[in-house]
């Protein structure tokens, strides 16, 4: 083998670092214009394009490169797939917000690509320095995107925030590494899977480096107590970049959160368990109360995001190979929905600017029949109803959980879905019952293509693609060794 | 590929006319769903002559449909002999109503959407009949059904429509709870819901008992009777038939091809279908046995007396589809089926017929103001009478016949060698056989013969219907004349087993096929001697002495307002169900709503008011509060760690 | 090796560690006034994650620990241009950085 194949599974993300910094100089040398920054957005989903294609064409095996710390395998390419679909909706919709508010930069998208490159980090991590630059990478692309309209004061106070927050929870994933590596002497996941003896006791240093890591992973996907940046955060960001971090960066920080607990620390699946149980409580609950005080879109969209992640946390919670599938094919079902989501917080914008109100939205079935529809249906899905969508999406997580003897963590699911389902049928209210208020201006082509993609993956996803979804992320979930 | 295209055509076609009929204009999405449906129509002649004369079953698997945990079922289609028997029905009448609503409706300013009902009923049903596990059959149930809410409500302006499609709508609730129950007892008991599967392991729970509300039944004998209470509701038996009379408040093609041909008929497909479990149910196949008989019995009694023309038809059609259940009932499953396919023949003729002179008497339905109308529309009179001469089984004996001849003779017979108690399901059949010739040839006298009862404005302007809706009637008329004599070798003749194949079962102990061909000579005289005599009584009382049917209905005054009023099921029903159940919603919108609902929802909602408050107050804004809840966690779960002992 | 009571241990560098750790956490959230506070703070957690790995990287003889810490450092370094930068604009836009008035978000 030749030294350059030796490095074909990373090729994906070459072409990403590679190409973030060619539109780097792309943008440096040409004239700023918002034409050219926008031909910059259609080359980064280009570039996004070309990895996702390197990603399917790699072959359906599981390949280290640098000594494990890099992880090529089914579970990770599901999850890159996902995110790279994230980052370039996440840039397609932006040309439009941009654009309108006089912000359209080229940084947009070079900065979105280089992201890309952390979370394809993060999710193939397989060594705690790995794991850590991905992090870094990734959280540092985050608070410079969160603050990228540098005139306005609540996306910089979202970024001052997510940075203040997220230096914090940095600190906190590191220091419980370091105790980590003390204790075990390797910063390699499968090197401390081998050093924690199976049925024996990890010692308490391990136990609380795990609970410093687990916090530190707990704040990237917003899991209760780690979650109170994200309704300020989601609220204050430029909306595009709100669905970025909604979509691809949970993605990223799920599966690095799956795949630390389930690769590093098979052998203290019990002690793990109950934090892992213990957020997914605290989210399920907190996404479905929370969100019904909430009248900014965004805001409740952070919410009821934290939610949704408490139900992946329990698919995590139940341990096997069902649960981790079940967090896949929810992973794949909640980033449609919340793309189509935000497609339509996107739209809703008035001669006077956007708005983001959900009070903005009466009588919206009378104004714009068609946009009511779409977002009534993805209501409904992320309500879990069936045969919609989310309605499987929360089935295979449950299920699992059910089987693992957590029937009882179901039961609380089940009941906060049912509150939940209490401000998303109080929005279709609003929209179907209420006195209209003034139409939405016209919709840009991007966002409905992004609305139509979304409702039809939601109302036909029983027939297809749900069951190839099944069957990938059924391959996918047994790479990770149980 | 063929198969496919047999049963996503109308799809397609239904699509196309809903989604883009406004866009494209009525006549075009007319001819689309017309269109792909006649194509449909010629396909499933050839998989007919292919399969149920060629033998060639086949299963096409089309996707991957709904896995979690045991259940895992695939869409699929199952095509044998019963399946292209069906496939030929439901294409057959399907497009030819298309062709005839294309005339019938032309008046109409929304036909596309009638036109996109209309094949997505068509596609509905052919799932039905297509389908290879019982989840799929379920979903082609629930679609028929709600295609035919909204053709029978089709004209939705119209309240009587409304009431019509919603009262059709909840009886079939109560029957489908029950089929639902069957089907989810099925997957209890087998873990499965495909029909192979479940036919192979069918015989393994004979005798075994399980528990039910308290009681150990038998396990079968319980889903068989559960899974029938289903057909019972579509296929509007005693009890359950109530809705089938006022879904004659929908437009009339829509009579002849879901009231008449298809829908109604799907209860008949379901028992033969899954003839496998019934036949080694032998209590529920005697309560088929006894509901069909009665309600053959019931509905020829009520159809005797009605004065709206297609409300006869609808009683009769409820009768007839009894017959089919008496037939299944009696393990006779081909003939049942026999009659299925015959009777879509002349039972849609017959609806299209009554169309045709609805059509020319300006939608005037009640016979007692028409008459005299054979000169008027001469074609339509000889193909009602064609219908006519085939439902009420015109024939000779050990010869030839017209279709009904041969088909429901053979029931009859079946009946008979079946041996039911006292012979009762034979004689009530016979009886029936009587009225329904009586009520059949009334319906013709009364409409085409004697003096005419129309003002003569209607009268003079009754015309002929176009070509377009004369086309359909000729092609249904060559199948009632020939469909019973053509096909009765392979339905039910001695070669019967070849025909189906597979697709029906019979017990070992099971002989009804033969023994009907062996029954004694006077029972086949029978039914003819029934025929000619209900003939002979309706001639006298509605053409040589028309004065006699008042004086006979008032001298039987108590008996005639029996039949008259239906049995007064409507009125028991509505006592019994309907009364309580408004008089229930009162009281709890009256008493429960202020004490319950402001009690105890406003109170859990209070409480989720109450939470949510809280949950926002500790979302304060400041980043120190934020970053104190991040380190209260890690220090709760620290602790947690440390009490349990070092874990 | 004989070990006497001032002899300096593994013990004792986590325990240093631990105190920093807990220090630069108090600072972030006792803290109200000033935002570059918490950045001075972030950077005391940061050494004390440092002082694990490289006490640990060097009582194991392993050198895993100190590339790590090198690593740390680096990245440290770009987090506080960026969150500086932040900082910066955030200045611009509301005339203040005390901790107290970010709040306009909230709920």
């Amino acid at each position: 083998m030749t030294e350059a194949a030796t490095y074909a599974p990373i090729y994906p993300e070459l072409v990403l670092a590679i190409g973030a910094m060619a539109l780097l100089m792309f943008g440096a040398f040409t004239r700023e214009t918002d034409d050219n920054a926008q031909l910059g957005g259609w080359l980064a989903i280009v570039i996004l394009a070309v990895a996702a294609g390197m990603i399917l064409a790699q072959p359906a095996e599981t390949v280290t490169v640098f000594n494990g710390a890099f992880i090529v395998d089914p579970f990770g390419r599901f999850m890159k797939l996902l995110m790279l679909a994230g980052s370039a909706f996440a840039i397609l919709m932006s040309h439009g917000y941009f654009k309108r508010h006089r912000a359209l930069k080229f940084e947009l998208p070079v900065l979105i690509l280089l992201g890309t490159v952390g979370m394809s980090m993060m999710i193939s991590a397989g060594d705690f320095i790995a794991l850590y630059l991905g992090v870094e990478l990734h959280s540092l692309v985050s608070y410079v995107l969160a603050a990228i309209r540098r005139d306005d004061v609540r996306a910089s106070e979202a970024g001052l925030k997510y940075f203040v927050l997220g230096a914090l929870s940095s600190g906190m994933l590191l220091y419980g590494a370091s105790l980590i590596y003390g204790f075990t002497g390797t910063t390699s996941l499968a090197g401390i899977a081998a050093a924690i003896p199976p049925g024996g006791v990890p010692s308490l240093g391990i136990i609380i480096g795990l609970v410093f890591l687990l916090a530190g992973m707990a704040f990237k996907v917003a899991a209760v107590p780690f979650h109170m940046w994200s309704p300020d955060v989601y609220e204050g960001s430029p909306t595009p970049i709100t669905a970025f971090f909604a979509a691809a960066g949970k993605v990223a920080a799920v599966a690095l959160l799956t795949r630390v607990v389930i690769a590093g620390f098979p052998n203290a699946v019990a002690q793990w368990q109950q934090i892992i149980v213990f957020a997914a409580i605290g989210s399920m609950l907190l996404g479905a109360f929370a969100a019904i005080g909430q009248t900014n879109l965004k805001r409740l969209m952070a919410y009821s995001s934290i939610g949704h992640v408490g139900f992946m946390l329990v698919g995590l919670a139940a341990a096997n190979a069902d649960g981790v599938a079940g967090i896949l094919i929810y992973m794949a079902i909640y980033l449609a929905m919340t793309l189509g989501v935000f497609a339509v917080i996107l739209a809703m914008r008035r001669e006077e600017g956007m708005v983001e109100d959900i009070y903005e939205l009466a009588g919206l079935a009378q104004t714009d029949l068609k946009m009511a529809a779409v977002l009534g249906v993805l209501l409904f899905s992320l309500a879990g109803v069936p045969p919609l969508a989310g309605f499987f999406a929360k089935w295979y997580v449950l299920a699992p959980a059910v089987k693992a003897g957590l029937g009882w963590l179901a039961i609380i699911g089940v009941l906060a879905s049912v509150v939940s389902a209490f401000y998303y049928l109080r929005i279709i209210k609003i929209m179907f019952f209420d006195d209209p208020k003034p139409a939405f201006e016209k919709s840009d082509a991007a966002l409905v293509f992004v609305m139509g993609a979304s409702v039809i993956f939601t109302l036909v996803f029983v027939i297809w693609p749900g069951p190839s979804i099944l069957d990938a992320a059924n391959a996918a979930a047994v790479t990770l060794k149980f | 590929m063929i198969y496919t295209a047999i049963v996503f055509l109308p799809l397609l076609g239904a699509l196309v006319a809903g989604l883009f009929g406004r866009l494209i204009g009525d006549r075009p999405s007319e001819l689309v769903t017309t269109a792909f449906l006649l194509i449909a129509a010629v396909l499933s002649w050839v998989v007919f002559v292919d399969v149920a004369l060629g033998h060639n079953t086949a299963r096409v698997p089309l996707m991957r449909w709904v896995t979690s945990g045991e259940l895992d079922t695939a869409w699929a289609l199952k095509i044998d002999t019963l399946t292209a028997v069906m496939l030929v029905v439901v294409t057959t009448v399907s497009s030819l109503v298309h062709l005839y609503s294309i005339g019938y409706m032309h008046e109409d300013d929304s036909r596309p959407r009638f036109f996109a009902y209309l094949s997505l009923f068509t596609f509905a049903m052919l799932m039905l009949v297509t389908s290879d596990n019982l989840l799929q059959m379920f979903f082609g149930w629930e679609g028929v059904g709600l295609a035919s809410y909204l053709l029978i409500g089709f004209w939705y302006k119209k309240p009587s429509a409304n009431a019509a499609a919603i009262k059709a709508f909840v009886v079939n609730r109560v029957g489908d709870f029950g089929f639902a129950l069957g089907i989810f007892g099925l997957f209890y008991v087998f873990k499965t819901i495909n029909l192979d599967a479940l036919f192979a392991a069918a015989p393994s729970a004979v005798g075994k008992t399980m528990n039910f509300v308290g009681y150990d039944i038998d396990i079968l004998t319980l889903l068989c009777l559960l899974l029938f209470m289903g057909a019972m509701g579509k296929s509007a038996q005693f009890l359950l038939h109530t809705w089938l009379p006022d879904a004659m408040e929908g437009p009339t093609p829509v009579s002849a091809l879901i009231h008449a041909a298809t829908m109604v008929t799907a209860g008949v497909f379901m028992v033969a279908r899954l003839s496998p479990l019934f036949e080694l149910a032998p209590t529920a196949l005697q309560f088929v046995t006894f509901i069909g008989a009665i309600t053959a019995f019931f509905a020829a009694t009520v159809g005797l007396v009605q004065n709206d023309i297609k409300r006869v038809i609808a009683y009769s059609t409820c009768s007839q589809l009894g017959y089919m259940f008496v037939a299944c009932g009696v393990g006779a499953y081909g003939v049942a089926i026999f009659h299925l396919f015959t009777h879509a023949f002349f039972k849609a003729l017959l609806f299209l017929g009554a169309g045709s002179v609805i059509h020319a008497m300006h939608h005037e339905q009640d016979m007692r103001n028409m008459g005299g109308l054979a000169p008027k529309i001469r074609f339509t009179w000889i193909m009602m009478l064609i219908g006519t001469l085939a439902l009420t089984g015109v024939g000779i004996p050990h010869l030839v016949g017209f279709a009904g001849f041969h088909s429901k003779d053979g029931i009859i017979e079946a009946a008979f060698a079946a041996h039911t108690a006292h012979n009762y399901a034979f004689w009530l059949l016979v009886i029936a056989a009587f009225m329904t010739s009586f009520y059949s040839w009334r319906l013709i006298f009364l409409t085409f013969h004697g003096p005419t009862r129309a003002d003569h404005h209607a009268f003079d302007h009754a015309h002929e219907s176009p070509p377009v809706m004369l086309v359909p009637l000729a092609v249904l008329a060559v199948g009632a004349v020939l469909a019973g004599a053509v096909f009765t070798e392979f339905f039910i003749g001695h070669h019967y087993k070849e025909f189906w194949g597979p697709a029906l079962f019979e017990a070992p102990d099971n002989h009804v096929m033969h023994a009907m061909h062996e029954v004694p000579e006077w029972v086949r005289w029978a039914p003819f001697v029934a025929m000619l005599s209900g003939l002979g009584l309706a001639y006298l009382f509605y053409i040589v002495s028309p004065t006699l049917p008042a004086r006979t209905a008032a001298a039987f005054r108590p008996l005639y307002l029996f039949f008259l009023n239906k049995w007064y099921f409507d009125e028991l029903y509505d006592f019994l169900f309907v009364r309580p159940a408004s008089a229930i919603g009162r009281a709890l919108w009256k008493g429960v709503d202020g004490a319950v609902i402001d009690g105890t929802i406003d109170g859990t909602a209070n409480t989720v008011g109450w939470a949510t408050t809280k949950v926002v107050k500790l979302q304060t804004g400041y980043v120190f509060h934020y970053a104190f809840a991040m380190l209260i966690g890690i220090a709760l779960v620290i602790t947690y760690f440390m009490m349990k002992g070092g874990i | 090796m004989e070990t006497g009571i001032w002899e300096i241990g593994i013990g004792h560098y986590l325990t240093v560690a631990a105190c920093l750790l807990t220090l630069g956490m108090f600072g972030i959230f006792l803290n109200r006034k000033n935002v570059i506070i918490i950045l001075m703070s972030v950077e005391l957690m940061l050494l004390a994650v440092n002082i694990n790995l490289v006490a640990f990287a060097h009582f194991s003889g392993d050198l895993v620990g100190q590339v790590f810490a090198l690593f740390i450092l680096t990245v440290a370094a770009a987090e506080t241009a960026i969150g500086l930068a932040i900082i910066v604009v955030y200045y611009r836009n509301r005339g203040s950085i005390a901790v107290e008035d970010i709040n306009m978000m909230k709920g």
